[in-house]
């Protein structure tokens, strides 16, 4: 047993008892979760720092432990966890958001016992997925984590559309596990089968080693792109989330679109690259253009949304663009900047569906046109916003921003996506600043309607601390990039070296071989500059280096 | 170099300061105050230590850190780069900042959020000097972008007046747009030189001017776009006359004296990445600007406004020095108008204040009397602005004048004399309006003069106007931008005449339009009771009060296209993608269903004949193949 096994047992386990635990005690079921969520959000902190200083094992990851008495050996499936660079910023993330979530359910007044276990079992379900080392748990702890989704949704959603809304997340959600199930369940089945095996870091090394035919990539690789693409509102799948996310009670859209959202990216830089790279190469344009739908046209449909929550629901579902483009690229600053923005944007969807949360709960709307002036009534929670706004249009300072521009970097070396960057510039500088401003002026600004004089800020420092803690974790790795970015990259920049095709593979080697440098994009010339001064360095750049 | 912790605590204490105010001292005015002050003066006092022990250039010129470190070829300092062009820009941004600090705590004396504006300009002051001290592109963007939104925060100060708040994201958005130019100049740089640090991209493109190859025309002007933006040249010029509505002192610190000006600080920082057809632009762009804005400021009757048009006239000078490939000029004038700019705006506020916050110039008149202090010291800025000789207006705009002359662009040269008219013209018209004539309106008769803490920067800032040509600020951006030139001139009355032996034709026809500017005001204003203009030029002056009518053509043409796309996007997104997507799911399922129901007839033989082929299909499965 490991730190990271507690976190992700924390929360179950507190499920467990709270279950236990009398109807009545409401309170008990609150404290309870808020408690156990800190302590996982307190132990990952401390993996996460103690992370450089860890033991690797032979695939590189750390802090790994088998839970035995979850998983069946008999069937082969056992539940081993592990963090590497990618996920052990993800796993931070989620525990935190975790723990801001629970704070946030302030607003929650009925049924609280199914509530608070529902979230504590949601939250153990993303850290187990986000931690697992096993094919079948990985898949089977993004299940445990999204069901309760739609129960909360349908519960103690809000709006009259909230059984629509739960109507349509579920079909949306359940078509795109399943067709991620299907690919799944293929690339299990195109191992030999007495070679067969759940184990993540196996199943890598066996695929490097005995790359899988082109055509069984083919297959495998689509089911995958768009199964995991409609779980991650890749357009044209994305119209589930403004309206699941309008209708979600509070916590419930902070976990989901900060943290559940992202195991959908995670699978892609997880299982798909590194297994199939042709089929990696041959999909990234179709994956890139796609993309250009979240990053244009999302923030088109956001700059007409007149509630809120739906604004800020296309706006994330825009900022998946850049994760998307940056796994697109198949470079090892892009796919960098790729997770880079999936950490930055849990926090920042977590931050922003939690402020837009407490002005519902005071004012019992979110359509724009109502709201206004709530600035001067609400100093805190106004500036919160602000600050969110700007995060959301990439103002450094905020992770947002690190991310967003190492992206465009990295997908800039390649020079087929050129244009595709320069259409995200437009949508992060210019759509992304339109909507988010034309928001905070429409409730923050300008004259305070007469029927909100009555509504008060957060009060004293338990309703402010998750919202300081969220925007602390975003400045915190604005500042300082290199905290996640140091961890990212060696593991980056082996799957990017696995999802090159055997043949550019190859080409590399042999270059190193030669010590020469191939001029392959418009980064050449930088290359065989260095390479007179590091013979070392003579990569070009759109092969990055060994 | 010595004492190399000097440049990280002149860039963080007054982040520092804006952080400790935002966090803890909201409620208390002072110690806001005290905090904010004290970081900025105490950064200019340790910006003149670093310059007495090191000299303006250190044998060492950069200070750096890794930022961001991803492979080999994505490598992001966050560094100093120490210069005579960043350490003159460092004095003159934390000394005006410090007058303007102190003159804020007389003009916000009585505003409930004194400790947030306080924290505001801070935040602007540390932005600022990240800019400044930069020794890369992507710090240099970041900060530009940090400089945008504090903008943003203080035009947006009083965010309950709804102009405010739309002024606000007016420049933010205007900003961006030349951002967007800005970011993609940076990545095509990157991609064909393979760094980002200047003095790596100087060294590759000093070696071999055609390094950055087919896009260095493109890449060049899509930099400039940045500073087009935030230096509102022409076509982004609009939001920097909306920006009047954040509080004077702003106005006079970012909207006239530095943030305006870092547009043309970053193209003298760069000025090696262009080349000949995008220098040619920018100055054509520089003197279109200068030229536009100078003919607006002569029919606007808003204090605030003719000086902001008058500052865009004023950068278009700059600007169009840097397309001449002039960048001491262009610098030199940056300093000299920093300090004249920035007087005749707190000026302007300390009359607003005496006029209890009324704007309209023609609501004023005879306040020569009753707020002496400020009337002399906005008569010299005015006569540093226009130009006469020997204040510091004449020696930065005589050299760009003679930049013109000099690169034989005749048709600059002239637009540049018909702008000296002009500006003398309108600030001259201002004057009287304002200071003499009779006065207009209950609160001109009634108007007293500002406490001594906002007269004291004033009477500071008048004296730097004075003395600002002569004080070596040429020099020393020549040892920057032109070693090998060593004609100075020595002693201050060799400095004073030397424009007239240098460059004879551009001093004195300066001078010539000077004059003829201040005729032309005082014949048609020096006893107006009302603008005489609007009946002599009819349309032409309507057009001038309108601002040519951009703000109107962007709105009809640029943000109605996209409010238009934005609409069909959202209209699809409603119809047709949710609306086929769910239709075509519920349908899809509905129609299993009803055919699926055809099966369950309830006949026992229709199931066994089922039952039969089920058998069937399997054994061909099991035996069959």
């Amino acid at each position: 047993m490991t730190t990271l096994s507690y976190i992700f047992l924390l929360p179950l386990i507190a499920a467990f008892v709270l279950a236990l635990v009398p109807r009545n005690f409401a309170v008990i079921m609150r404290l309870g979760a808020v408690i156990a969520t800190f302590i996982t959000a307190i132990l990952a902190v401390k993996m996460f720092w103690g992370f450089d200083s860890a033991v690797a094992d032979a695939n590189g990851y750390k802090f790994v432990s088998t839970i035995p008495w979850l998983g069946a050996e008999s069937l082969g499936l056992a539940c081993k966890l592990g963090v590497d660079g990618i996920n052990v910023g993800l796993v931070l993330m989620g525990a935190i958001v975790a723990f801001a979530a629970a704070c946030c359910s302030w607003e929650i007044k009925s049924r609280e016992k199914e509530f608070y276990i529902l979230l504590l079992v949601m939250t153990g379900g993303i850290l187990g997925a986000f931690a697992s080392l096993d094919l079948f748990f990985f898949y089977f702890f993004h299940e445990l984590a999204l069901v309760p989704t739609f129960i909360m949704i349908g519960l103690w959603g809000r709006g009259e559309k909230k059984n629509y809304a739960a109507f349509q997340i579920t079909l949306y959600l359940s078509a795109g596990a399943l067709i991620a199930l299907i690919g799944l369940i293929a690339l299990y089945l195109a191992v030999p089968v007495e070679l067969r095996t759940f184990d993540i870091p196996t199943l890598t090394n066996y695929f490097l080693n005995n790359p899988m035919a082109a055509a069984t990539q083919n297959f495998i690789f689509p089911l995958l792109l768009f199964g995991f693409g409609i779980l991650v509102s890749l357009w044209p799948f994305h119209t589930w989330a403004p309206i699941g996310y309008g209708s979600a009670p509070t916590a419930t859209a902070m976990l989901h679109a900060g943290v559940l959202k992202k195991f959908g990216l995670y699978g892609l830089i997880r299982v798909a690259l590194p297994m199939m790279p042709e089929a990696a190469q041959s999909w990234m344009h179709v994956l890139a253009w796609l993309c250009v739908g979240n990053l244009l046209y999302c923030g088109w449909v956001a700059m007409q949304q007149k509630n809120f929550n739906w604004l800020v629901g296309y706006s994330s579902v825009a900022h998946m663009g850049f994760i998307f483009l940056g796994i697109a690229s198949l470079t090892l600053v892009g796919v960098t900047g790729a997770v880079l923005v999936m950490v930055a944007h849990g926090f920042l969807a977590a931050l922003t569906f939690g402020l837009s949360g407490y002005i519902y709960q005071q004012t019992g709307t979110l359509e724009m046109k109502d709201l206004g002036g709530l600035l001067r009534k609400l100093p805190f929670i106004g500036t919160a916003l602000i600050m969110a706004a700007f995060a959301g249009c990439g103002l450094p300072g905020f992770a947002n921003f690190a991310g967003e521009v190492t992206v465009f970097f990295g997908v800039w070396q390649e020079p087929s996506l050129r244009l595709i960057v320069v259409l995200a510039c437009w949508g992060a500088l210019i759509i992304g600043a339109v909507y988010m401003l034309r928001a905070v002026r429409n409730v923050l600004h300008a004259d305070l309607p007469e029927k909100w004089a009555n509504v008060s800020d957060a009060p004293h420092i338990w309703r402010k601390l998750p919202f300081i803690i969220l925007i602390f974790s975003l400045v915190l790795f604005g500042f300082l990039p290199r905290l996640l970015t140091d961890k990212i990259t060696p593991v980056a920049s082996t799957i990017v070296q696995m999802a090159r095709p055997v043949a550019a593979r190859e080409a590399a080697v042999a270059n190193e071989v030669l010590g020469l440098a191939t001029p392959a994009s418009g980064q050449a010339a930088t290359a065989s500059d260095e390479a007179a001064a590091q013979p070392k360095a003579d990569t070009p750049a759109t092969t990055d280096n060994q | 170099m010595k004492l190399e912790a000097l440049p990280w605590l002149i860039l963080f204490l007054p982040l520092l300061a804006a952080t400790v105010i935002t966090l803890f001292t909201q409620k208390n005015r002072s110690v806001s105050a005290g905090l904010s002050i004290g970081a900025v003066v105490i950064a200019f006092l340790l910006s003149v230590l670093f310059v007495k022990v090191n000299g303006f250039a250190p044998e060492q010129r950069e200070l750096a850190v890794n930022w961001l470190s991803i492979g080999d070829t994505f490598q992001i300092d966050f560094g100093f780069r120490l210069d005579p062009l960043s350490l003159g820009m460092i004095l003159m941004v934390t000394g005006v900042a410090s007058l303007i600090h102190i003159y804020s705590v007389g003009y916000m004396h009585d505003d409930p959020s004194f400790s947030r504006f306080f924290a505001c300009l801070s935040l602007f002051t540390f932005s600022m000097l990240g800019i400044v001290l930069s020794n890369n592109f992507l710090q240099t963007f970041i900060f530009w972008e940090l400089v945008g939104v504090s903008s943003y925060l203080l035009i947006g100060f009083w965010y309950e007046k709804p102009s405010a708040a739309d002024a606000a994201k007016k420049a933010f958005i205007t900003n961006r747009l030349g951002d967007f130019g800005f970011i993609l100049g940076i990545l095509i740089v990157w991609a064909t030189l393979g760094s980002l640090n200047f003095e790596v991209l100087q060294s590759k493109a000093g070696v071999n001017a055609e390094a950055l190859g087919a896009m260095a025309t493109i890449g060049g002007l899509l930099i400039f776009c940045g500073a087009v933006g935030k230096s509102a040249q022409f076509p982004l010029h609009v939001w920097l006359p909306d920006a009047m509505e954040g509080p004077t002192p702003v106005s006079a610190l970012i909207h006239a004296a530095t943030m305006v000006a870092a547009g043309v600080y970053m193209l003298c920082r760069v000025f090696f990445i262009l080349n000949a057809p995008a220098l040619e632009v920018i100055s054509y762009i520089g003197g279109f600007t200068a030229l536009m804005a100078a003919l607006i400021a002569v029919q606007q009757n808003d204090i605030k406004r003719i000086l902001a048009y008058s500052t865009l006239s004023q950068l278009g000078y700059m600007v169009m020095a840097v397309g001449l490939a002039g960048q001491t000029a262009a610098m030199f004038h940056l300093m000299t108008h920093a300090f004249f700019k920035a007087l005749l705006f707190l000026g302007s506020g300390s009359v607003i204040l005496a006029m209890h916050h009324e704007q309209d110039i023609w609501h004023m008149g005879a306040l020569r009397k009753k707020t002496p202090v400020t009337y002399w010291t906005f008569l010299v800025g005015t006569l540093a602005l226009a130009g006469l000789w020997p204040l510091s207006g004449f020696f930065s705009k005589d050299s760009i004048l003679a930049l013109a002359q000099h690169k034989h662009n005749y048709l600059l040269f002239g637009v540049a004399l018909f702008v000296a008219f002009l500006t003398t013209f309108y600030m001259f018209r201002l004057v009287f309006v304002v200071f003499f004539s009779s006065a207009k309106s209950k609160h001109a008769e009634h108007a007293h003069e500002s406490p001594g803490v906002m007269t004291w920067p004033l009477r500071i800032l008048a004296v730097l106007s004075v003395i600002g040509g002569v004080i070596g600020i040429e020099a020393l951006f020549n040892r920057q931008f032109a070693p090998e030139q060593t004609e100075h001139a020595h002693g201050i009355v060799a400095q004073l005449i030397y424009p007239f032996q240098h460059a004879p034709v551009a001093a004195i026809s300066g001078l010539i339009v000077f004059a003829l500017g201040l005729v032309a005001a005082y014949a048609l204003y020096a006893k107006a009771t009302k603008d005489p203009l609007p009946e002599k030029l009819g349309a032409l002056s309507r057009a001038m009060r309108n601002r040519f009518y951009f703000d109107e053509l962007y709105e009809a043409t640029v943000i109605r296209l996209h409010d238009l796309i934005a609409a069909i996007a959202g209209w699809f997104d409603r119809w047709i993608i949710e609306g086929f997507a769910i239709g075509l799911v519920r349908g899809g399922t509905d129609f299993a269903g009803r055919a699926l129901r055809l099966v369950q007839t309830g006949n026992l033989q229709t199931y066994a004949l089922l039952f039969v082929l089920g058998v069937a299909v399997l054994l061909y499965f099991a035996l069959g193949r």
